[in-house]
């Protein structure tokens, strides 16, 4: 895959939503019209909104799809995502984008993917887009959160499910933390960690792998 | 919107490029001084007239300049990371040169070492200088390991502009005691 253009460009656009899918009671897809000459990397994101009520949202959508796919959940006393909750079909978004530099950066270390929540998406965008053999750590509370699982698993050499809420009732999904499961499943070896979604997760995995996993390097994207 | 992971908590920090280094690294000391640079710039802005020659539009220009070449400095040469950053142009170091120029038309010529200070706008300038000075030292040191090469061609780039730009902040200093109407004081040994 190739690294983000140097040529990308940053636009503001106008786009109708065409279609939303609930992917869980909290979390749906949203998909918009496509702006025209609006191209990205996987990984990168687009800001919906305008003024103080702006929002970033991971696109998780392959470059080469039609349309622009994204994976939102709805925040409790969020405005921008509950209004996109309900908005109606064929409402035109203001936005801009695309913006960040979480892209795949390919190496020979073991690229390894942690993702809590809708923090999957950039890695859905990823796997769309043809990425394959990473380890991928997803943790949700519930079961029900493990959405795209079968997407990602058909693209990661190895995809890990960790409910911190919920006791496990597959036997292909661990029970805690992805923190504990990186602890006790993936070799300390130097690898390639790409890591979306909460703060606090961010922390607690980038100071794994300092204890752990030395040589390695760190990308990270905050989900608020 | 909260800001904060606290995975810096412990002395360490992750640069552009991924890896994870001490927050005492000579990479992220090159790019907190060229910060404490864009934030002294800033102060220096906020007292200025809007319009060129030496105003708040041109320093905000530079600003942006070092954002650019700050994303250079937190990203380890060669690394895949560097792929995605947009290139130090050139042209920019011309464009520094030509506001010099510009500047030093209007004022007398330098006859003698002057004392940094005078106007508060020119006050600021020199501050700005002298941390540009230190930025460009890191910089320096940075370029010269791993040796000389293409990977590390856009710190030359950098060292190019950072060298122009403490020109510039001179000139600036004294056009600022100009258009204040304030005489540069010369040294007197």
């Amino acid at each position: 895959m190739d690294s983000v253009s140097r040529d990308l460009r940053i636009d503001s656009f106008v786009a109708r939503i065409l279609s939303r899918r609930w992917l869980s009671p909290t979390t749906f897809e949203l998909t918009l019209e496509r702006p025209a000459g609006f191209d990205f990397q996987p990984g990168q994101r687009v800001r919906l909104g305008s003024g103080p009520n702006e929002r970033d949202y991971s696109i998780a959508a392959a470059p080469g799809d039609p349309e622009v796919v994204l994976c939102i959940r709805r925040v409790a006393g969020g405005e921008v995502s509950a209004w996109l909750s309900t908005a109606g079909i064929g409402t035109e978004l203001r936005g801009s984008g695309p913006h960040g530099y979480f892209t795949f950066k390919p190496s020979p270390r073991p690229a390894i993917f942690v993702a809590t929540g809708t923090g999957v998406a950039p890695f859905v965008s990823m796997a769309r887009a043809g990425t394959k053999g990473f380890t991928l750590l997803h943790g949700v509370k519930r079961a029900e959160d493990l959405f795209y699982r079968d997407l990602l698993t058909a693209s990661a050499q190895r995809y890990m499910a960790c409910l911190s809420e919920d006791a496990p009732a597959d036997p292909d999904v661990f029970a805690g933390r992805v923190t504990r499961q990186l602890e006790r499943q993936v070799p300390p070896v130097a690898c390639d960690f790409y890591l979306c979604g909460r703060r606090e997760m961010i922390r607690d995995v980038t100071w794994l792998i300092d204890d752990r996993f030395c040589g390695s390097r760190v990308y990270s994207e905050i989900f608020y | 919107m909260k800001i904060y992971t606290g995975s810096g908590d412990r002395g360490k920090t992750s640069l552009f490029s991924g890896e994870r280094v001490g927050k005492d690294n000579d990479r992220v000391e090159a790019y907190g001084d060229l910060d404490e640079l864009n934030a002294v710039l800033g102060a220096l802005a906020a007292g200025l007239p809007e319009a060129p020659p030496g105003g708040r539009a041109e320093l905000q220009a530079i600003q942006s300049d070092l954002l650019r070449i700050g994303a250079w400095l937190a990203t380890t040469p060669g690394a895949p990371a560097a792929e995605s950053l947009p290139p130090i142009d050139p042209g920019r170091s011309i464009w520094l040169e030509g506001a010099i120029d510009r500047m030093e038309e209007d004022l007398p010529p330098l006859k003698a070492f002057i004392l940094p200070g005078g106007h508060p706008s020119a006050a600021w300038a020199h501050v700005a200088r002298t941390v540009c000075r230190r930025v460009e030292r890191r910089v320096v040191r940075l370029a010269g390991d791993p040796p000389p090469g293409e990977a590390v061609a856009p710190l030359g780039r950098a060292m190019i502009y950072l060298n122009r730009l403490s020109d510039y902040l001179f000139v600036f200093a004294r056009h600022c005691n100009r258009r204040h109407g304030i005489a540069d004081t010369p040294w007197t040994a």
